[in-house]
């Protein structure tokens, strides 16, 4: 298929999805034309919305390059999630606890962050490549673990006191040490998230590594006859998305957060999956699926505002696309 | 004495559901769909029981409403995984995440409520009126929870003794061999998510009316997932996964047991955490094994 096909391709199953979901709050009695306006005013047209778009597109983008490299490699890493979680905590308690000077401290916090991620994937990296523990499960579990370590951490040894409430967090981190105010984005931020995409784009189009991790997903036999190393390889894959996914976490606790929240992003990680998959498994396209993702998730917080469709509405619209995205809808009707 | 039965009633009763979904679900994983919509079928059929149940005042309608609601769910999914050849993963990780949103939605815009729901009608009881001893404990099963070993031998009758079971099991460990040899493998998948699906939709109805009478979002938080653990370190086979699923409410009971009697101020949260810890011991052990199998 040529590169206009397979944007049709990539393209129909969410038309699809959502033509769907949209069908399916017409018959419980909503007025899809205020959704569809509230939707576009949420993630585009509001004041500040595109911001937020962007904003909720970060993340998903950082997860979802690091996905990439386990996918390209055949594993299925899901534990995006927990990474995430596990880079804001690491972050936050570099940003909280040793305090020095901004140029040590912040770099400190952002590799903190990084390195947290990474142990988290690689010990699941480590189980499948060593045991083979099934990943899927294991990464699955390493989330829940993972909520449940940040939710210890937000209500005890790092504890907000003048937090009172359902939501624990941690205290705010010292302001000089943010790369963003709580409007979710700064020049720095979208510098830095700009290098992560290149680097993601090289390691993963333009390097050795690349070209063997795909080998190795795609062939993992042949890979081992040519004298690849293929459990290295993969081991090195989950050490990749580990560190995105980490600052991606790091980047939530220095930039439009400020602190660790408890359940601040459930569904994140597996947002970012979809964003894979949509974007093609390719750079460029998991750019611009991220940020279509981030315009929906924009859309959530803002859609109660202007509609009367409760928000869980566009997670249905989202577990909808992740079942319509791998169908294969041509392929099937060009068969018959 | 006491402890140890309430200790074995909780086990029971946490066990019932992940033991009944394990088992069930062992027909998708036979038939080589690795079925990870099985959460939010639990969670679906969790919702329609309270929903159902409590508009008609009937458990047992209740019960229905939730086996169908998780075979509608299955016939979609299988759609999905069949006939437009989606990834199975993916699709199943779709499915869960529409269910818990679904349910979220359904209970806001259907019964204007957020976060949870009471039920008005529970399952009824084998044994009731006993107020003390062994019987007082034992009489707080559902008769899901008595039907279980039922449950567990009808589907090793099935997956074992029947042609169906070994039409399942040829489907998903040659799939050409069996297509070969006349079986159509398309309905042989529909009829093994369908089973698996109905297992959901007991263990959800179990879940919902059974222990806790109501409806929170994201009741299920993993027990579909521990299912799936449970059935790889059963080895596919149904009372060894059963086995393996009453060790999961053994650990909840556990965990329980430790929430409430611990004094030396270990954090919940960490206590909470036994059951997806253990989870990953399951896989990496049952892993390890297979491994070794393969080798030989």
């Amino acid at each position: 298929m040529n590169r206009v096909g397979q944007g049709a391709a990539a393209i129909l199953p969410i038309g699809i999805a959502v033509a769907t979901c949209m069908l399916l709050f017409a018959l419980a009695g909503y007025d899809i034309i205020s959704v569809i306006l509230g939707v576009t005013e949420g993630a585009l047209t509001g004041f500040g919305s595109f911001q937020q778009t962007l904003r909720w597109a970060m993340p998903l983008l950082l997860i979802a390059l690091g996905f990439l490299f386990c996918l390209r490699a055949g594993e299925f890493n899901i534990g995006g999630q927990g990474q995430m979680m596990m880079g804001g905590l690491g972050s936050v308690a570099v940003a909280l606890l040793f305090p020095g000077p901004v140029w040590i401290a912040m770099p400190t916090a952002l590799l903190a962050g990084m390195l947290c991620g990474l142990i988290w994937s690689g010990f699941a990296g480590f189980l499948k490549v060593r045991y083979h523990a099934d990943e899927v499960i294991v990464t699955l579990m390493l989330n829940f673990i993972a909520v449940l370590l940040v939710s210890w951490v937000t209500t005890g040894p790092l504890k907000d006191p003048a937090v009172r409430g359902e939501t624990a967090s941690t205290p705010k981190i010292d302001s000089a040490l943010r790369l963003g105010g709580s409007d979710g984005i700064s020049p720095t931020l979208l510098i830095l998230v700009g290098l992560a995409i290149l680097a993601a784009w090289v390691i993963a189009e333009r390097s050795r590594m690349g070209v063997q991790l795909r080998y190795v997903g795609k062939a993992p036999q042949a890979a081992r006859w040519q004298g690849m190393a293929v459990r290295r390889l993969k081991f090195q894959a989950y050490l990749l998305a580990g560190t995105f996914a980490g600052l991606a976490g790091a980047f939530e606790v220095l930039g439009p957060n400020g602190r660790l929240v408890t359940g601040a992003t459930p569904t994140i990680g597996f947002t970012a999956i979809v964003v894979t998959i949509v974007g093609l498994s390719r750079v460029p396209g998991i750019v611009i699926a991220a940020i279509f993702f981030g315009g929906l998730q924009a859309a959530i917080l803002f859609l109660p505002i202007v509609s009367d469709l409760p928000s869980s509405g566009i997670k249905i619209l989202e577990g909808m696309i992740a079942l319509f995205v791998t169908a294969e809808f041509l392929r099937h009707w060009r068969q018959r | 004495m006491e402890f140890l039965d309430q200790f074995t009633v909780t086990t029971l009763r946490s066990a019932t559901p992940i033991v009944i979904a394990a088992v069930f679900g062992l027909f998708s994983i036979r038939a080589g769909i690795f079925h990870l919509g099985i959460e939010g079928l639990m969670l679906a059929s969790a919702f329609a029981a309270v929903a159902v149940g409590t508009a008609s005042g009937s458990a047992w309608i209740g019960l229905a409403a939730a086996i169908a609601v998780a075979l509608l769910l299955s016939v979609i999914y299988w759609f999905f995984i069949d006939q437009l050849r989606a990834d199975t993963v993916i699709a199943g990780l779709g499915l869960t995440a529409l269910c818990v949103g679904g349910t979220a939605f359904a209970m806001q815009a259907l019964f204007d409520q957020r976060g949870q729901m009471a039920s008005t009608v529970r399952l009824p009881r084998v044994i009731s009126g006993v107020d003390e001893g062994l019987l007082s404990y034992v009489s707080e099963l559902t008769v899901l929870t008595w039907a279980t070993p039922l449950l567990i031998v009808l589907a090793w009758i099935v997956l074992r003794r029947t042609h169906l079971g070994l039409q399942i099991a040829a489907v998903g460990d040659y799939p050409y061999g069996a297509v070969a040899a006349g079986v159509d493998a398309s309905r042989v998948r529909l009829v093994a998510i369908l089973l698996t699906g109905f297992g959901c939709g007991i263990a959800g109805c179990q879940l919902a009316i059974g222990d806790v009478a109501g409806f929170a979002e994201n009741m299920t938080n993993g027990r579909g997932f521990f299912a799936l653990a449970a059935m790889l370190f059963g080895g596919f086979s149904a009372i060894a996964t059963a086995l393996a699923g009453l060790f999961f409410g053994f650990a909840d009971a556990f965990g329980i047991f430790l929430q409430l009697n611990d004094r030396s101020g270990l954090p919940t949260q960490f206590v909470l955490m036994a059951p997806f810890l253990l989870t990953i011991l399951i896989v990496t052990i049952s892993g390890a094994i297979r491994q070794r199998r393969d080798r030989l």
